[in-house]
């Protein structure tokens, strides 16, 4: 009894933050079921009480490209996630085995993500018209390639460092080149933390906006710019609005169930020598 | 910044068997193959970083708007931000005051929830997995969504209110609107803290805490000479990435107040200014400002964490 006594306050805790966490979540998705007049009520009970509807659902497969959206926003979260990869991977490994550049390429690397993403959309802005690149997916690509390109380096950065280097002098005494070392010692070794940093480029790419909302407009327009487009110029259309959300933000979701745990394993940075 | 690896090609580096070698044995060799790793990742600099930098540096000196040629004007521009209390310093207070709110309230919620999942317990993995979830949300969409639940008439909340016997409030009222952003903030990112930090207490030495522990050091004691020095890079870190992502601070915005109620925050300026009014001189300017004032913060906190890492002495 003193057992479960003790307990309580733990539990309690653990309650607190999941309702804290998971109503405005659930909001969505109760939303997403009511009719307008039940949204705009004024009534507290019609807050969870009230007749499920798939009107907006029906609103957003029909009215607006939703759809089209989806698709454009998982082929450029995938493409440029691939690219991320490609710049990264090779990157972080010299900055992790050699130091090199003393620091300060890594720092300006890094720094890309606090470098005002608008500074950047000024000349691209200008640069994507006369190249014909805005509103096409490669551009928003290329744009997604520079944004993540940060966080994935120093998150990589991290991973590498947790390797011994002794692993590499022994595969160098056995006849390996350097190329040979990175690609058939190294990049194995390193695939979990791979797995987490494209799982965070993936997501960071997904819910994107500022440039999606200044390189696109309707051929390539992302996901999170449709939601902004629900506000329209009379009012915000809440319903549709939150299906749109709660469609859009699924997959994420879903990511979060299988990353956690691999997250609570990975995610140290190599900064906490155990 | 060596770049001779673009030569290697036509160099000659005489081999064992004193032929030529090939490009190939060049860039991958053990002088140059650090260089070569790199090569992408300084394109991609080049283009995306360095291009765009001069081109705002350059044009932050003229008046260039979109309708007129640019003509040079000097410190013009700077001189005309720097003296702007009423627009400028206040929306760079406003960014500070975002800033330092969030990264202080993500770390002191970040650590004590971390230590709260810490222990095995039943469902942890699912009560983990859904801590995860704010993190993932598009900020636009959440920031839409708190809109909706925040707003004054219907939103759930002051429905809520007037139900238990409260009155409504104006959550975005000019007041206190820009606190309601930084909650909106620290909810979408507080499980970054979270689940670094938690990462962190995973990966502690066990057999020192059980040392402490027959010593017999309180738990408050353990806490604080060995759990949070050890956590220290962590915590470093997290400071580090956060100051970094908070000041683009845009999307919070753009689905609730869009830089009204007193909440115009620096990047919300800058997007005003260059792609509302197409001012792309003080456009320049703002970016340049923001840009110096930003690398200088979290040049200190990078040496910091350096250090922290041992790769620096």
């Amino acid at each position: 009894m003193g057992k479960i006594l003790k307990q309580i306050p733990f539990w309690l805790a653990i309650v607190i933050l999941l309702f804290v966490v998971l109503m405005p979540i659930l909001w969505i998705y109760l939303t997403a079921f009511k009719s307008g007049a039940d949204i705009y009520s004024l009534e507290a009970s019609k807050l969870i009480i009230f007749k499920p509807t798939l009107y907006n659902f029906q609103y957003i497969f029909t009215l607006v490209p939703f759809l089209r959206e989806l698709a454009n926003t998982a082929i450029i979260a995938v493409a440029s996630t691939i690219l991320v990869m490609l710049v990264s991977l090779p990157a972080a490994y010299s900055f992790a085995r050699w130091n090199t550049g003393g620091g300060h390429l890594l720092f300006v690397t890094i720094s890309t993500r606090m470098f005002p993403a608008v500074v950047a959309a000024i000349p691209y802005f200008f640069l994507y018209k006369a190249l014909h690149l805005s509103d096409t997916h490669i551009g928003l690509i290329l744009l997604y390639l520079f944004f993540n390109m940060s966080f994935a380096t120093f998150l990589l950065y991290g991973f590498f460092r947790e390797i011994a280097v002794e692993l590499e002098q022994a595969a160098m005494v056995d006849g390996y080149s350097r190329f040979d070392v990175f690609r058939k010692i190294i990049i194995p070794l390193i695939m979990p933390g791979v797995a987490i940093t494209a799982a965070f480029c993936l997501i960071f790419a997904w819910n994107e906006f500022l440039y999606a909302l200044l390189f696109t407009r309707l051929a390539a327009r992302t996901l999170s710019l449709g939601i902004s487009a629900m506000w329209g110029a009379i009012e915000i259309q809440w319903g549709p609005m939150c299906a749109t959300v709660g469609l859009g933000i699924l997959p994420t979701l879903v990511a979060a169930w299988f990353m956690q745990r691999y997250i609570i394993r990975g995610l140290t940075f190599g900064a906490v020598k155990g | 910044m060596r770049t001779s690896f673009h030569r290697g090609g036509g160099e000659v580096v005489l081999s064992d068997s004193a032929r030529k070698s090939t490009f190939w044995e060049v860039i991958t060799s053990e002088k140059y193959f650090r260089w070569t790793l790199l090569v992408p990742l300084i394109l991609v600099l080049l283009l995306f970083l360095i291009y765009p930098f001069f081109y705002c540096l350059y044009y932050s000196f003229t008046d260039y708007h979109i309708t007129e040629p640019a003509e040079f004007v000097g410190l013009a521009n700077y001189w005309h931000i720097l003296r702007d209390v009423t627009v400028f310093w206040s929306a760079l207070g406003k960014t500070a005051l975002v800033l330092v709110i969030s990264v202080v309230v993500e770390l002191i919620l970040g650590l004590s929830i971390a230590m709260l999942l810490n222990r095995e317990f039943k469902g942890q993995n699912i009560v983990r997995g859904l801590c995860l979830l704010p993190l993932m949300i598009m900020p636009l969409a959440m920031s839409m969504v708190w809109n909706f639940i925040l707003q004054y008439d219907f939103g759930a909340v002051n429905q809520i209110l007037v139900a238990l016997g409260g009155e409504k409030i104006s959550w975005f009222a000019p007041q206190h609107a820009i606190y309601v952003l930084a909650f909106i903030n620290i909810w979408q990112w507080f499980p970054f803290s979270v689940f670094v930090l938690l990462a962190g207490l995973k990966s502690l030495p066990k057999d020192a805490f059980e040392a402490a522990k027959v010593d017999g050091a309180s738990g408050w004691t353990i806490f604080r000479k060995l759990t949070l020095p050890m956590l220290s890079p962590l915590i470093t870190i997290i400071i580090l990435l956060r100051t970094m992502w908070l000041i683009r601070f845009f999307d919070p915005l753009y689905g609730t107040t869009r830089g009204g109620a007193n909440t115009e925050v620096l990047d919300w300026m800058m997007y005003r200014t260059t792609f509302v009014f197409f001012d792309i001189g003080h456009g320049s300017t703002l970016a340049m400002i923001s840009l110096f004032l930003t690398v200088i913060l979290c040049a200190i906190l990078f040496r910091e964490l350096m250090r922290a890492l041992g790769v620096l002495k």
